[in-house]
């Protein structure tokens, strides 16, 4: 698997559909590609968010600590991107990643994410745009749970 | 210092003066015959005068004297000389004159030799005087005077008023004679034209000097204005971060622009007026001969003055000019060095310098520092005069603990240097027992007390070095040195002043820290970082280290040992994926190309970095190897691949150092490779191609993940490692280590010896997991120690920037509880520590000066509890108040019930 393939990965990511190769390229470089074996944790909840990770390869389970434990709450494969939300919000984990299979990730860290984000405004409106949709979505969402 | 340069040269190498003095006169006669020789080989064996009566021989080497008239007249007969024919003569004066040339240049060359020794020993002395100043340099002076300044003056301002001391007496000497001798002889054949010469000589003895004082006065503002140069660039440099802050290198660099053209113009001035006074000089001079031709010729043409008289006149003139410029220079110079003596003496003025400490040190007595400390009417005055401390008194028992705490002004820092003997500016007594604080020996309070301020200050060298500086007051133990060698250097230090003590003794005083030897004081020295919060990051730096394994050989051992066994931790644990380990058959994809080549440690630096590319053996090797084309190649892809993605990227961008093969400022050529690639292959150069070549050898394919290695590939490369080796071995070349996994590699880091092989890229958590293991298998190995050691050897810097300040404020601790001293003040040296972290090596204090004393500034009375005394700072007086039980020293005799002392008001 080499930087190209990655770059597909990323472009099936809904955050980055509509950046530049070059830039996604620029993104996959600066990344680094790391596997997790099972049952090994991306990070656990609480921890500082230092990176987001794009599942290149296999499963990975979300899990929210609770006073009974550990719950799942959703499984991710291929192309999702995980822990996005924290490197932008600057806040703790909000839960815990724990692969569920041998699973490959791209690393992207936190101060190279927010660098190139301040270097090429197209990243960021890109970004915008993503976040826009997730919010009107749950306003969406909203709208119908308060309405049923 | 003496005041007069002359008196300075003269007060301390009158012998040698003399002795060179001596030798010249001596050699004088040896010169005269010399010049008297060629006139006697030529008259009387060439033209035969000596044979005209007939004679068919003629005396050789004939020795007599002519007794002078007043004396009775007569000869003395010494030696007959040999009777020898023409041919004899001739031959004999010839060996003669060639004897003469030999002898003249052997005295020549003595006192060239004697008098540039004699300079040199001379400015040793100076620079070593001046050294020595520049200890005793009083706080006042220190505010002002400028550490760079003080380095030029004592490096170059004296450089040349040591080129001079050599000349200093020995040449007006022997060029006044000179003169004179050609003066007296031209009088003696005619007064009136002796009496020309002399007056045009007068004229240019006060002219000329007089003209030289304005270039005195512009050598002094040279030298000054060359010196504050120097300041100012230390200054710039040593302030380079708010020269950054605050963008002002344009009025830097005008800053200095203007120095340098002040510069300019006084030396403008001075070449001016110094080739204005020489061609005067050198009219003067050939003044004197327009008067013999015009007034002797008037003379002779009279009758008054004999021709041939007229003729030896002007030729004897021909002898005198030289001597008198001469003369005439070495005054300038003398002029010149002199304005700089004084310009370098002003600089260690005597109101600057502390006055000179007496070594009576063997008769004090050396009792611990403790009892009852008594202060009485302490006065202390600010900078503009206010009194920060009036009238203080206190009294406590030692050993204690005592907090200072600070009233946010000036006080208890004051108070704190007071009773450290950092200053002598305060007026009041302060009794430790029967003795005087201010009155005690300077060796005695550099053993028994200790002082940690703000500023950790801290000199270039290890860390063990900087811990252990406060050991050595003294050598104790001479080390073996050659005797001879050992001679000569005590011989010289004497003859110039230096010290006798060689740096190579002995100095750390093992004994008074408890230590039997090295490893024992080492293990101290680990002990007290451990506990003060610097062993991890010891272990670290050893880590980090490298060892010669000829030296620690038995250590090298071991952490081969602990590789073997670190490979099995891991294989046995299933972290085998972690590391991946250097091995001769396979390729290392976690490790650089240029690592798989070489499968070594680079030691010099043309097989470093990108100069692998250049290098003549590796290019062959790779050459003969058949990879050359297939770096190219992938050093195209390379360049194609970041040209596109870091295009965009402003110049300087941080992602360029951190990720790029590329730098920003390389971007544009490397574009320009491979637009003249697309033309056609034939159109790379030679530099294309190495250039091009160096971009892969940083390649590492688990990082970088360009795809640009197969398994074909990677099997030559590991095949041209054996190619590599050979030719590296061929040509005798020390710059590679090669790896072997049997072996300690010396080039190569600890950690790197102990891992021997990479942390993978790709398994997430590698590094952690990695560090780990490696401090288990150390552990279990015993071998922490060791590491730690190799740690204490970590260099810290200039002025330990290499450190953290934390980190620089324990080693500073460290030093000072090492010494073990009886009382130790300690006035912001935690100031880079939190407040949990401060409160910790707070008690970390405590417990280690069980018997001593501890003084301590403290900002406000939050710690003030753990300490057996609290002193505060109110209007001027110090209120002295005991903790009824202190929170940690509870061991202690309880103290009487808090109660307030008081100081007397003045």
């Amino acid at each position: 698997m080499t930087l190209e393939t990655e770059v597909q990965s990323l472009r099936q990511v809904p955050m980055f559909r509509d950046v530049d190769p070059a830039r996604l390229k620029l993104l996959a470089f600066t990344s680094e590609r790391v596997q997790f074996s099972g049952g090994q944790r991306f990070f656990s909840q609480g921890d500082p968010s230092d990176a987001a990770y794009v599942i290149l390869d296999g499963r990975a389970n979300v899990l929210l600590n609770t006073p009974g434990g550990d719950i799942q709450v959703a499984e991710l494969g291929s192309n999702a991107l995980v822990g996005e939300m924290g490197i932008l919000s600057d806040t703790p984990r909000s839960a815990t990643i724990m692969a569920a299979e041998p699973t490959t990730a791209l690393r992207i860290d936190k101060r190279v994410f927010l660098e190139l984000l301040a270097q090429f405004p197209q990243m960021s409106l890109a970004i915008m745009r993503e976040l826009a949709k997730r919010l009107e979505r749950t306003n969406a969402q909203l709208v119908a749970q308060s309405s049923s | 210092m003496e005041k007069s340069l002359f008196r300075y040269i003269w007060t301390h190498s009158r012998r040698d003066q003399l002795i060179v003095c001596a030798v010249v006169l001596a050699s004088l006669p040896f010169y005269f015959m010399s010049l008297d020789l060629p006139r006697q080989i030529v008259n009387q064996a060439i033209q035969g005068e000596a044979f005209r009566d007939g004679n068919a021989t003629a005396p050789f080497l004939h020795l007599s004297y002519q007794w002078p008239k007043w004396l009775g007249g007569g000869t003395l007969e010494i030696f007959e000389g040999f009777q020898v024919g023409r041919l004899g003569l001739l031959f004999g004066l010839s060996t003669l004159f060639l004897f003469f040339v030999v002898v003249n240049g052997a005295f020549k060359y003595w006192i060239n030799v004697a008098k540039g020794i004699l300079g040199e020993r001379m400015l040793r002395r100076m620079r070593f005087d001046l050294f020595s100043m520049v200890l005793r340099f009083t706080p006042d002076a220190l505010r002002t005077v400028k550490s760079s300044e003080t380095a030029t003056i004592i490096k170059d301002e004296v450089e040349p008023i040591g080129g001079f001391i050599g000349d200093a007496f020995i040449t007006p000497i022997f060029l006044g004679m000179q003169a004179i001798t050609a003066l007296v002889f031209i009088m003696i054949q005619n007064v009136w034209l002796g009496l020309i010469a002399l007056a045009v000589i007068a004229v240019q003895f006060t002219i000329i000097p007089r003209l030289r004082r304005e270039l005195l006065r512009l050598g002094k503002q040279r030298q000054l204005e060359s010196r504050q140069l120097a300041g100012r660039i230390a200054e710039v440099q040593d302030g380079i971060e708010v020269v950054h802050v605050h963008n002002a290198y344009n009025w830097e660099r005008a800053e200095i622009g203007h120095r340098l053209f002040n510069l300019f113009s006084v030396r403008l001035k001075i070449y001016n007026r110094k080739f204005f006074v020489k061609s005067l000089n050198n009219f003067l001079a050939q003044l004197t001969p327009f008067f013999f031709y015009a007034i002797g010729g008037y003379f002779a043409l009279r009758g008054t003055l004999d021709i041939g008289q007229l003729v030896a006149v002007i030729g004897a003139y021909r002898e005198l000019p030289p001597p008198l410029k001469e003369l005439i220079d070495w005054d300038q110079q003398r002029l010149d060095v002199q304005v700089k003596y004084d310009q370098v003496t002003q600089h260690f003025a005597e109101e600057r310098l502390a006055p000179l400490h007496e070594p009576r040190e063997a008769a004090e007595e050396d009792v611990p520092l403790t009892g009852p400390l008594m202060a009485e009417d302490i006065r202390v005055a600010g900078i503009h005069g206010d009194m920060i401390i009036e009238g203080g008194a206190f009294t406590v028992d030692l050993p204690a603990s005592i907090a200072l705490i600070s009233n946010g002004g000036a006080a208890a820092g004051m108070l704190a240097r007071i009773i450290a003997r950092r200053t002598s500016e305060f007026s009041g007594r302060i009794r430790i027992g029967e003795r005087d604080l201010m009155q005690l020996p300077v060796s005695v309070v550099g053993r028994r007390i200790a002082y940690a301020g703000v500023d950790p200050i801290l000199f270039p060298g290890s860390i063990r070095d900087n811990l252990i500086y406060g050991l050595r007051s003294k050598p104790l133990g001479r080390i073996e040195e050659e005797k001879r060698e050992m001679d000569r250097r005590i011989a010289e230090a004497i003859r110039t002043g230096n010290p006798i003590e060689s740096i190579a003794d002995q100095w750390v005083d093992y004994e008074r820290i408890g230590a039997r030897d090295e490893n024992d004081l080492d293990r101290i020295l680990l002990d007290l970082l451990d506990r003060i919060g610097m062993g991890d990051t010891i272990y670290l730096f050893g880590l980090a280290g490298r060892i010669d394994p000829e030296r620690h050989m038995a250590l090298a051992e071991r952490v081969v040992e602990a590789r073997h066994r670190l490979r099995e931790t891991f294989q046995s644990n299933g972290m085998a994926d972690l590391v991946e380990p250097f091995d001769p058959e396979r390729y290392n994809s976690q490790a650089t190309i240029a690592e798989n080549l070489l499968f070594g440690v680079p030691i010099s630096d043309e097989f470093k970095g990108r100069n692998l590319a250049e290098n003549g053996q590796f290019r062959s090797a790779i050459d003969r190897a058949g990879l050359t084309d297939d770096l190219v190649r992938m050093g195209l892809q390379i360049a194609e691949t970041m040209t596109e993605i870091f295009e965009g990227l402003p110049p300087g961008h941080s992602l360029f150092e951190q990720f790029s093969f590329i730098g920003a400022e390389e971007l544009s050529e490397f574009a320009a490779i491979l637009r003249r690639h697309a033309r056609g292959e034939g159109n790379l150069k030679r530099e294309d191609r190495t250039r091009l070549l160096a971009l892969p050898l940083a390649y590492i394919e688990a990082r970088h993940r360009l795809g640009l290695l197969d398994d074909r590939l990677m099997a030559r490369i590991v095949e041209a490692r054996g190619r590599v080796r050979e030719v590296l071995a061929k040509s005798a070349s020390e710059g590679v280590e090669f790896y072997d996994p049997e072996h300690f590699c010396a080039a190569a880091p600890l950690r790197d010896n102990l891992l021997f092989g990479r942390v993978s890229y790709q398994v997430a958590n590698a590094r952690v997991r990695v560090t780990e293991a490696v401090a288990t298998v150390v552990r279990e190995l015993d071998l922490l120690e060791d590491i730690e050691r190799i740690g204490l050897d970590y260099q810290v810097g200039t002025a330990g920037r290499l450190l953290s300040p934390q980190e620089r404020a324990s080693v500073n601790l460290v030093r000072c509880l090492v010494k073990r001293p009886d009382i130790l003040v300690i006035d912001g040296a935690f100031a880079p520590f939190d407040e949990a972290r401060s409160q910790q090596m707070l008690e970390l204090l405590l417990e280690l000066l069980d018997q001593q004393s501890l003084f301590m500034v403290l900002p406000n009375d939050r710690q003030a509890g753990t300490f057996d005394v609290q002193l505060r700072f109110r209007d001027g007086q110090i209120i002295t108040e005991k903790t009824a039980a202190p929170a940690l020293r509870s061991a202690r005799p309880e103290p009487d019930a808090a109660q307030r002392v008081a100081g007397e008001v003045a």
